[in-house]
């Protein structure tokens, strides 16, 4: 019998690979979505064989043993990953129109399926590089510059992956995870690995999981990749595709741990590396927020708003407590179903009006009202409305962030969520409301399979939200104790609680009780939008009432100084110095002259004469 | 099984908080004209306002949301209220902490927010921009000074902050909580929309912003939930910094006490920009609020 993990890994693999060979419109987007599908099926066939014990599957591969392993939490990215995988491939029906997109998007869902089952680190490795490669593929399809930074960044982060995984190998002789985490840990007693080679391994490790989460600095790729591509593998792409970065920060938590706490020790009671890994957390959040507020176009604001999401993640983990795990293992599922909402329903307006640019926008919540309506509920979930999955998890973060004594980061997380506030509220107004340009005259309602999409990603973010619990419970069985308690309704703490079902039901007594106070008053008649106060003047159809550029200009001029500094503008320096450096090198010694070409000759033969080899 | 005892409570505080939401309002406009030696409207005033909205014989609408945002204002500022303890009333403060109360007191601002975009003026719209900023600008000593007064009193339950401060004394009296009480008073300025934080509504310069579209019955509920909204905000202020209340009375005085200060700083400071108001609160509020933070740790 076919093990069950080589289905899921496999099935969204081939079905993009015949999907791309039959290339027949129709059946290959139906391929398509039954690949997709099929994961989500086989995960949740299996969800109560793992809760009793894990699923494994090895094989050997040119003498490399391939492991793979479905545990409790590798279930939960899996399954995280495999929901906004179908939602992607929904979007994708409608949103693509070629075969080369269905080829790379599955490609790259199988790689992140693998990321999360691998149990040792070839295949880790194999299958990330796999995910990355497709995904580049995705990117390139548009825009040659902007995939080409993805990749390079990529690689400089996968490469670095390698070099701590081979210092890792020649410390402990071991590749798969449960031996390098034996072995690290007896070295914890030990000591034969030295605190700078623990430094260089987990820098490098930083580096690597940094650039696929979009850490701060190495973020920059993240703006232009999320927006030039199809938008609905974006769902996919910030969704899930970056919580592999996020899951590799937990990895460095499982492995070496231990041995990481007595490499470094600990800083005011904090975990040092752990300390490192918040503050990044801290500065993502803060840095990507201040920039998702001032973007002028709907895919660069949630780029950034995606980028600063998974810096709460980051911070969470990085707190160290089991609490903040608890919290940060919510907000990967949290983020990843609104901000695939949010990613479908920009697929949506740009299939509809083929326009990107908040200026050329406005008014559409008539014309598209169901999206409109997911719109609001990722609006609610992203800005943290109570009952909404993402105020739940956010509140968890909350909890940790400031019962672990992080007040500084914790106060990061408190400007963030004002700045999603803002920004969340920049894409309300610039796109739903005001104004209609005469242009988006005839725009209609997204087609059926993206809605269905959205009603995917939408429910959870109102039922996790209603009942946190259903989420937190299984996170207390994947951390194995207690962590968050209360029931399926309820958050309890140890310092704190959160009644998600009474303030649901709270909120509904007021909204009742204001609504009615809006009966009781009178009759209402409804007017155009240019029906207006002007300072008491005629408005007509020709005015612009709406301000559609620079809506938080205020903002930018507060923050003057800070903007003209950009990691990104210093990568494309340091990119075009080294592009610089090739050329002049090239020209200096392919000079075309053969008079120089002895001298070359002349002088290694100095050399080796200088040597003694001679 | 329902607990009547609690829907009765519920329901006396709804209608209390209500009414003493509109006196707040009363004494505010009263306590501005005797700074300014005019007699001022009678303290009931804001009621005949409102009564005087709600009797309009025909209101305008620019569609769902903009009919939707007023009400979920009002609503959101209810719920807060229920889940803040007042007095000697607990309501439903068992079951949610800090945090949810004051992500709570700050969802009506997205009613409003929600309700006046759609409106589709311009003046709402430059009203949404500066009140998100003020929020992001606030936002960051506001947190600072929540943060200070959680690791001082090592809970997030409301109810345990009252008690713990009832038998330790009061939270003003820590050196470090001082120093939050200082920042948050700067930034409660901002959360009652008051001088010299008044950007949001900005009468006479913006000809009152969010608000610039709305009449009749939206007015009405908008000036409701500004009565309940104070209600709770000063309420909430007297729990977290003045040791609560053991009972109405108590509460009204501490309550009234905080709305005087804001009162006298509202009406002898100008308005700032909001760019000034952006920088003013990343500076002097946020170095305190740090300086107490590390102090409590």
């Amino acid at each position: 019998m076919i093990n069950e993990l080589l289905i899921i890994l496999l099935a969204p693999l081939i079905a993009g690979v015949i999907a791309w060979a039959l290339d027949i419109r129709g059946l290959r987007e139906g391929i398509g979505i039954i690949g997709a599908a099929v994961p989500l099926a086989m995960l949740a066939k299996l969800y109560s064989t793992v809760l009793s014990e894990p699923v494994e599957y090895s094989i050997t591969v040119n003498g490399f043993t391939l492991q793979f392993q479905l545990n409790t939490m590798s279930w939960y990215f899996a399954v995280i990953a495999s929901l906004v995988g179908l939602a992607m491939a929904l979007g994708m029906a409608v949103t693509s129109r070629n075969s080369y997109d269905w080829l790379f998007a599955l490609m790259s869902y199988t790689g992140v399926l693998g990321v999360f089952l691998s149990q040792d680190f070839v295949s880790f490795f194999l299958l990330w590089e796999l995910m990355t490669f497709a995904s580049f593929m995705m990117v390139l399809r548009r825009n040659r510059h902007e995939s080409l930074k993805y990749f390079v960044l990529s690689v400089i982060g996968a490469y670095a992956m390698l070099i701590a995984i081979g210092m890792l190998y020649a410390k402990t002789g071991a590749l798969d995870f449960a031996s390098i985490r034996q072995a690290l840990y007896m070295d914890a007693a030990m000591g034969t690995i030295t605190t700078r080679e623990m430094a260089v391994i987990f820098g490098l490790f930083l580096t690597a999981f940094g650039v696929k989460a979009g850490a701060f600095p190495l973020h920059v790729w993240a703006p232009g990749a999320y927006s030039e591509t199809d938008q609905s593998y974006t769902a996919f792409f910030s969704g899930a595709l970056s919580k592999a970065g996020a899951y590799g920060f937990l990895l460095l938590y499982i492995l070496m741990g231990y041995k990481l706490y007595t490499a470094f020790g600990t800083f005011h009671n904090h975990l040092v590396f752990a300390y490192i890994i918040a503050w990044i957390g801290a500065l993502t959040v803060v840095v990507a927020s201040f920039l998702a507020v001032l973007q002028e176009d709907i895919r660069k604001l949630f780029a950034y708003s995606s980028v600063g999401q998974v810096g709460y993640i980051l911070l969470a983990f990085g707190l160290g407590s089991t609490l903040g795990f608890a919290g940060g293992l919510f907000h990967v599922l949290s983020h990843a179903v609104f901000k695939g909402l949010f990613w479908l329903v920009t697929a949506a307006i740009i299939l509809q009006t083929g326009k990107t640019q908040f200026k050329d926008m406005g008014g559409l919540a008539e014309k598209m009202p169901f999206t409109f309506a997911m719109g609001l509920i990722a609006v609610l979930s992203l800005s943290g409305i109570p009952p909404m999955a993402g105020f739940a998890s956010k509140w968890l973060i909350y909890e940790a962030a400031i019962s672990a004594h992080m007040p500084l980061v914790a106060g990061a997380i408190f400007l963030g969520s004002g700045l999603a506030f803002a920004y969340v509220v920049r894409f309300l107004y610039s796109v739903w409301f005001g104004q209609r340009p005469s242009d988006l005259e005839d725009v209609k309602e997204a087609p059926l399979p993206l809605l269905i999409a959205m009603a995917i990603l939408a429910i959870p973010n109102l039922l996790f939200g209603v009942a946190p619990g259903l989420v937190t419970e299984y996170i207390n069985k994947m951390l194995g104790g207690e962590v968050v308690g209360g029931d399926y309704y309820k958050l309890v703490t140890p310092t704190g609680t959160y009644n998600a079902l009474l303030v649901t039901i709270v909120l509904m007594i007021g909204l009742a009780i204001a609504g009615l106070i809006y009966l009781y008053g009178a009759k209402v008649r409804k007017i155009s939008v240019t029906n207006t106060y002007q300072s008491g003047n005629p408005v007509t159809e020709e005015f612009n009432l709406s301000i559609r550029k620079n809506f938080y200009m205020p903002l930018a001029e507060a923050l003057d100084f800070w903007l003209k500094r950009s990691f990104d503008r210093f990568y494309e320096r340091l990119a075009g110095m080294a592009e610089d450096f090739a050329d002049s090198l090239r020209q200096a010694f392919y000079n075309g002259n053969v008079q120089s070409y002895s001298w070359y000759l002349v002088i290694v033969l100095l050399i080796l004469a200088l040597w003694g080899v001679l | 099984m329902i607990d009547w005892k609690l829907v009765l409570e519920v329901i006396g505080m709804l209608i209390y908080a209500t009414f003493m939401g509109f006196i707040f309002m009363g004494i505010e406009r009263k306590a501005m004209a005797r700074i300014q030696r005019r007699v001022g409207p009678p303290i009931y005033q804001p009621i005949i306002d409102t009564l005087k909205l709600l009797g309009k014989k025909e209101s305008v609408t620019h569609g769902f949301i903009y009919d939707f945002g007023p009400i979920f204002a009002l609503g959101a500022s209810i719920a807060a209220l229920l889940f803040i303890p007042i007095a000697n009333f607990q309501l439903f403060s068992a079951n949610a902490d800090l945090i949810v109360v004051a992500y709570l007191l700050e969802v009506p601002m997205l009613g409003i927010m929600l309700g006046a975009m759609s409106s589709g003026n311009p003046y709402s719209a430059v009203g949404v921009q500066r009140g998100l900023l003020t929020m992001v600008a606030m936002q960051l000593p506001y947190g600072l000074a929540l943060i200070a007064l959680i690791q001082h009193w090592g809970t997030f339950k409301l109810s345990e902050i009252v008690a713990l401060q009832q038998t330790q004394g009061w939270s003003v009296l820590v050196p470090a909580l001082l120093l939050a009480l200082i920042v948050f008073d700067i930034v409660f300025q901002a959360m009652l929309g008051l001088e010299p934080f008044d950007i949001i509504t900005a009468p006479a310069e913006i000809s009152m912003g969010p608000m610039v579209e709305y009449g009749g019955k939206h007015a009405a509920l908008l000036f409701t939930q500004h009565a309940v909204q104070l209600f709770a905000e000063t309420a909430f202020f007297a729990v977290l910094f003045l040791g609560g209340a053991s009972n109405l009375l108590e509460l009204l005085v501490k309550q009234i006490a905080v709305l005087f200060i804001a009162i006298f700083v509202a009406s002898i400071y100008p308005r700032f920009t909001i760019d000034q108001a952006a920088k003013f609160f990343w500076k002097w509020p946020t170095i305190l609020g740090i300086i107490a933070v590390l102090l409590t740790v």
